[in-house]
């Protein structure tokens, strides 16, 4: 073991899609890979120990502690979710404090943290410059309730940073996704798309693959700071939608974002958040070039592919189907046998393995 | 493995082929559709004899033909964006080169007959490599934009396509922010300069910004400040060469008599003209006077030469950006002594 290379990983948000697919990508780098979420993985993983943890309660610093990681990818940040504000605000920012508490305990061990960001972080405006750099984040013009959480979030963890000189902290800026369950795919794809009147912007967006391949690569990388992820190019919203076979119809009012995005919501169903809604009036591109630069790579699928992609249906399948509960309970029967094993039979389970 | 099948197994399968039927619709007799096809060029036939035997009679160009290709060109032009779909691409501004140059003989129509503007000193454009273009700025709205891009694509010998820095109002605003960033425009932020430069772009900036479209018309001719000298560090950081250029005839489309500010407040406007027909006649008002134009291009001054940390000593930032300023009033002096009057 090499002290630069990853040991005992937890991996938070294991639950949702993308911290599944990280989980097993991550598993044949990682020698120890623990998980942790509120709801029961999607998929079960043999070589991953699953806790039920709530990052929003202190316990989870008693967890990172006990478990002895060195490196935590934290991914239990809420930022496309039907849930209200408020629910999105303990998550990001205040299971973001508790995951911060539990990496800088005195005797920490963590050597490494990732954390999970978003291009929501920079909001969309009319006066703001065509690409973002990783350093344009602004809190002085009006933002929506996720972009200053996100902003919030990412003040506490550049703070941490500062704090723990020998801990390596990377921000990832992920761009919009639109696998089939983003309020922003699920917009996309409906017949006729209410757009803006008069606006039809730049969109850049990130595929689920290399959303994943990212993060993978940052957490057995050996850089730190902030990166902005999003795939190269752009598609005009218009573009987007005629790529989906949709027709845009520009019905919502250009002035008053919130007008139109009730009228979307009783039109169609589809709640866009504060923050989408801007985005889909005025558009928000990142400048990825610091991660080209720092990481060595970049996302494989430009924006155009992002969308020709979902358009087929064909965006990454994470899992093949929920795996059926015996299969579940004999996962976690293995588990727990590999671990008495490596413990010499003796210890017992460090948390509840489950429930 | 695919079975071999026998002769007779296929032709025991296989279905009689499909005759595919055209679809239902009013039948046309041959003659019709062959008139139907030929339409077109039978039409340019007849007006193009017409124009000849108007011109022997007037001795004039009653019907200019090459107006009308142009038309019929621009007509085609449109058929073939809508026919392409989604299945096109836009730089990372959002620029779509095919779509703008399909427009661009449009504005070559108020470029040439409305406003006849004459352009001098565009062998001062570089063919290649980038440029930033300074230029005043006047008007109530932005045409002068329009017709030095219109200039560059239609005079210099290596077509280019200029992109404007536009202020942020205009970006905020339904339409135009779309139609603004399709034909290659973008945010008047020091970081898109930059960016523009950098890949070899011409890049067109308006110094005075709205202090110079909202000045009235007894001030015409006179320029603001230039800002505060940032477009000369922008092209001193970038390496790029300042092109002055001075637009006469921009000044006299809106005679902009008095400014509402408390309405312009009011509407989140930077200015609220009132000029001879705005807003008295409505929509009418908007239609810009045929005041006749010229365009010079001046020699480029090269600050390149200087070092990239130049960028930071205000002195030699603020000697530059008077430099290029009188370059551009000096201009505007000499091609208003050239002009014979406003409308001619």
């Amino acid at each position: 073991m090499t002290p630069t290379r990853p040991y005992r990983v937890l991996v938070t948000g294991v639950s949702n899609p993308l911290g599944a697919e990280v989980a097993r990508r991550l598993a044949p780098h990682v020698p120890h890979l623990f998980g942790c979420d509120l709801r029961d993985p999607i998929s079960a993983l043999e070589e991953m120990d699953f806790v039920h943890a709530d990052t929003r309660h202190v316990a989870i610093g008693k967890l990172i502690r006990q478990l002895n990681v060195d490196t935590v990818v934290h991914l239990a940040v809420m930022v496309d979710s039907p849930r209200d504000e408020r629910s999105i605000h303990e998550t990001d920012v205040i299971g973001t404090m508790n995951v911060l508490a539990g990496c800088s305990a005195p005797s920490g061990r963590v050597r490494r943290l990732i954390v999970k960001s978003s291009q929501a972080i920079y909001g969309a405006g009319p006066g703001d410059p065509s690409f973002f750099s990783e350093e344009m984040t602004s809190v002085e013009r009006p933002v929506s309730s996720v972009t200053r959480d996100l902003l919030d979030m990412e003040q506490l963890v550049s703070e941490f940073a500062v704090r723990n000189e020998s801990c390596q902290v990377s921000v990832l800026r992920l761009g919009f996704r639109v696998s089939e369950d983003t309020t922003l795919a699920r917009y996309l794809s409906l017949p006729i798309v209410p757009t803006f009147a008069g606006f039809d912007p730049r969109l850049q967006l990130l595929h689920e693959d290399d959303a994943v391949e990212a993060i993978v690569r940052a957490t057995l990388g050996q850089q730190s700071g902030v990166f902005n992820v999003a795939a190269q190019g752009v598609v005009l919203l218009s573009q987007a939608i005629a790529i989906m076979g949709g027709t845009p119809a520009p019905v919502l009012p250009p002035y008053g974002r919130w007008i139109g995005r009730l009228a979307l919501r009783a039109l169609t169903h589809v709640d866009l958040q504060s923050h989408l809604a801007d985005v889909i009036a005025f558009g928000s591109v990142m400048d990825c070039a610091k991660l080209e630069a720092e990481l060595g790579w970049r996302p494989t699928y430009t924006s155009r592919a992002v969308m020709d992609a979902l358009a087929r249906g064909k965006t990454l399948e994470v899992i093949e189907a929920p795996s059926p509960p015996q299969e579940y309970e004999l996962q976690v029967y293995l588990q727990r046998r590999r671990r008495n094993a490596r413990n010499g039979q003796t210890a017992a389970p460090v948390l509840e393995a489950h429930r | 493995m695919i079975q071999a099948k026998t002769q007779k197994q296929r032709r025991k399968e296989s279905k009689p082929a499909e005759i595919v039927q055209p679809g239902p619709g009013p039948r046309l007799a041959k003659s019709v559709k062959r008139l139907q096809r030929q339409a077109p060029l039978l039409a340019f036939q007849g007006l193009s004899e017409l124009s000849a035997r108007l011109r022997q009679m007037t001795g004039r160009d009653v019907i200019d033909m090459n107006r009308v290709m142009e038309f019929a060109q621009f007509m085609y032009k449109q058929q073939e964006l809508m026919r392409r779909g989604a299945n096109y691409e836009v730089d990372e501004f959002g620029f779509d080169p095919q779509w703008t140059e399909s427009f661009l003989s449009m504005f070559m129509v108020l470029y040439r007959d409305y406003w006849r503007v004459e352009t001098s000193g565009i062998e001062n454009v570089p063919a290649t490599g980038r440029a930033l273009l300074v230029s005043n700025h006047a008007g109530v709205l932005p045409w002068d934009g329009t017709m030095i891009k219109t200039a560059v694509f239609a005079e210099h010998p290596h077509p280019r396509h200029v992109r404007a820095l536009v202020a942020s109002l205009f970006m905020g605003m339904p339409m135009l922010s779309w139609f603004l960033r399709r034909t290659g425009q973008t945010v008047g932020h020091p970081d898109d300069t930059r960016r523009l430069l950098e890949r070899d772009e011409l890049v067109l900036v308006f110094p005075e910004g709205v202090r110079g479209t909202g000045k009235s018309f007894k001030d015409r001719y006179r320029l603001r400040r230039f800002g505060r000298g940032g477009f000369v560090a922008t092209a001193i950081r970038s390496g790029a060469p300042i092109i002055p250029v001075s637009v006469v005839g921009s000044e006299e489309i809106y005679p902009m008599v008095a400014d509402v500010a408390p309405l312009a407040r009011f509407l989140g406007l930077p200015y609220f003209p009132i000029t001879p027909t705005w807003p008295w006649l409505g929509p009418l008002g908007m239609i810009p006077l045929p005041s006749k134009w010229r365009i010079q291009f001046h020699a480029p001054i090269h600050v390149e030469e200087h070092p990239p940390e130049a960028a930071n000593d205000n002195n030699l930032v603020m000697a530059l950006a008077d430099e290029v300023r009188d370059t551009i009033q000096q201009g505007i002096y000499d091609n208003l002594k050239r002009r014979r009057g406003v409308f001619l």
